[in-house]
């Protein structure tokens, strides 16, 4: 499902540290890990532990030592958490997040306007496939689509869901399927559960 | 001023140091010369008694600038003739032929900081840089690099500048360039233009503090790297055969004979004058090639580049 012909669709990696980066900064999305996953990510992440700081978000499991840990409620919190970094973030530090798509490109966002550049920040998705989609025409963002047909949170409009990727927007593109013909709405189906 | 190659006369030369002669060029016609942004840099031609010497030299006239060009020439001893040329024959009044400005070394405008760190003369694209700065509010730091008794000689250019150090070789005087590269923060873009053996130290330590390559620039100087033994090259479209002098590049020899070749920066890092090399071994010294071109051998940049041994035989 990861693999398309639109260029613009990203494409992601396992995460391993990059040994050229001076600090280490892992962000998981709690949801999004598999019992027995946390350990085995702590494995390869166990050359860079004396430089680690993992981020939890939103997750429960425990007793886990990735470095030095903190928990956060929320992607929200994250966001919060870097716009309003004290601790200055440096051009050798590296940036690793694991999640749903819409959580990985929320937490890429907001490393980039705090200065990270692509090559510092490694994206790894895990969890379900869902989507954020952009309206081409009234420019809402609909959250959480997992339909190959999605009703537009601000228009309404029946959005086709395509792989057009906006790394500005961490957004898929969705165009209205029944322009040509109104009414004439294909079988919606669960694409991106 | 509309043509392919513009025509400078020298208004103004002046020595700045024994070995730093200041040029400041006007279109010859008296009209307005295309403008340059930061960092760019003029070809110019300079016809010696014996031959034509064509050398990139970096404008440090203020980015935009259209009433004149300026750039600061250092004589090298070993010079291959360019840089004495300037020093020992041009006056003031001489017209010169030149290309239009490129710009192979701008700086990054996404960049949240600008480090420069420039060694001697290769502070001459980054006196643009801060002309430029100086109006956009960047933030920046600049450390240059230099001999002692040179430490005032830019100083024309740096007053009343910020966030400029410099560094000379002598205790408490000296860069720490690790403590310096690993001291900087996320969305910082490191420039550094100076001798190949600054340059190279620079980038090492650059990739070992952890620099994405994408935030790391660097400007060599070229006119040191073009001779060499002499050899010969066949052009198999044009159908001659051109020896070339253990004083010039493989594109002055070229040009030498009338070939019309494309070049721009003339210091083997635009990849402008990239050819397909038919036969021969080539020794490459430029930094626009990868390692897996220049294992397969098909390609050569006669601006630097020359025969490992024996004859070239270059599609062109």
């Amino acid at each position: 499902m990861l693999h398309s012909d639109i260029k613009s669709r990203p494409i992601y990696t396992q995460l391993e540290p990059d040994l050229s980066g001076s600090q280490h900064l892992l962000i998981v999305e709690g949801d999004t890990v598999l019992p027995g996953r946390l350990d085995s990510l702590a494995g390869t992440f166990a050359p860079v532990e004396e430089q680690l700081h993992t981020w939890l978000v939103g997750t429960q499991a425990g007793g886990l030592g990735l470095g030095k840990v903190w928990r956060l409620p929320d992607v929200a919190d994250v966001v919060d958490a870097f716009a309003c970094a004290t601790r200055g973030y440096g051009i050798g530090d590296r940036l690793y997040v694991q999640g749903t798509e819409p959580f990985l490109w929320s937490v890429a966002k907001a490393a980039a306007i705090i200065g990270f550049s692509a090559d510092q920040i490694h994206l790894h998705h895990a969890g379900s496939l869902r989507r954020r989609v952009w309206c081409t025409h009234c420019h809402t963002v609909t959250e959480n689509v997992t339909t190959s047909i999605a009703s537009c949170a601000g228009c309404h409009r029946h959005l086709l869901v395509r792989d057009h990727f906006s790394r500005r927007l961490g957004a898929f593109m969705g165009v209205m399927v029944d322009a040509e013909a109104p009414g004439e709405v294909p079988a919606v189906e669960e694409n991106f559960a | 001023m509309i043509g392919e190659t513009l025509r400078l006369k020298v208004a103004a030369a002046c020595a700045i140091s024994p070995s730093l002669r200041h040029l400041r060029l006007v279109a010859a016609d008296g009209g307005k010369l295309p403008p340059a942004a930061a960092g760019a840099h003029l070809q110019l031609v300079l016809k010696g008694a014996t031959r034509t010497h064509r050398n990139a030299y970096s404008l440090i006239s203020r980015p935009g600038a259209r009433d004149a060009y300026e750039i600061i020439v250092r004589r090298v001893p070993a010079s291959r003739g360019g840089s004495a040329f300037i020093h020992e024959q041009i006056k003031v009044g001489d017209v010169l032929e030149a290309g239009w400005p490129g710009n192979l070394f701008a700086p990054v405008r996404t960049a949240r900081r600008h480090l420069m760190i420039a060694g001697g003369i290769g502070i001459t694209p980054f006196l643009s840089y801060l002309a430029d700065f100086a109006f956009g509010g960047a933030d920046y730091a600049l450390h240059l690099c230099c001999r002692e008794d040179e430490q005032h000689v830019f100083d024309p250019w740096l007053a009343g500048k910020s966030g400029v150090s410099v560094h000379w070789d002598t205790d408490g005087r000296r860069l720490d360039i690790p403590a310096l590269l690993a001291a900087q923060p996320v969305g910082t873009h490191l420039y550094v233009c100076g001798p190949a053996a600054m340059n190279d130290e620079v980038l090492e330590l650059a990739a070992a503090a952890g620099w994405p390559a994408s935030h790391v620039h660097c400007e060599h100087f070229g006119s040191a790297l073009s001779g060499g033994e002499a050899f010969h090259a066949f052009l198999a479209k044009s159908g001659v055969e051109v020896s070339v002098g253990e004083d010039e590049s493989l594109l002055e020899a070229i040009e030498r004979i009338g070939v019309k070749a494309p070049c721009l920066c003339r210091g083997g890092a635009c990849g402008v004058c990239v050819t397909p090399l038919l036969e021969g071994e080539a020794e490459h010294r430029d930094h626009y090639l990868s390692a897996a071109e220049r294992e397969a051998g098909r390609l050569i940049l006669p601006c630097v580049s020359r025969a490992r041994s024996g004859r070239l035989v270059l599609d062109l």
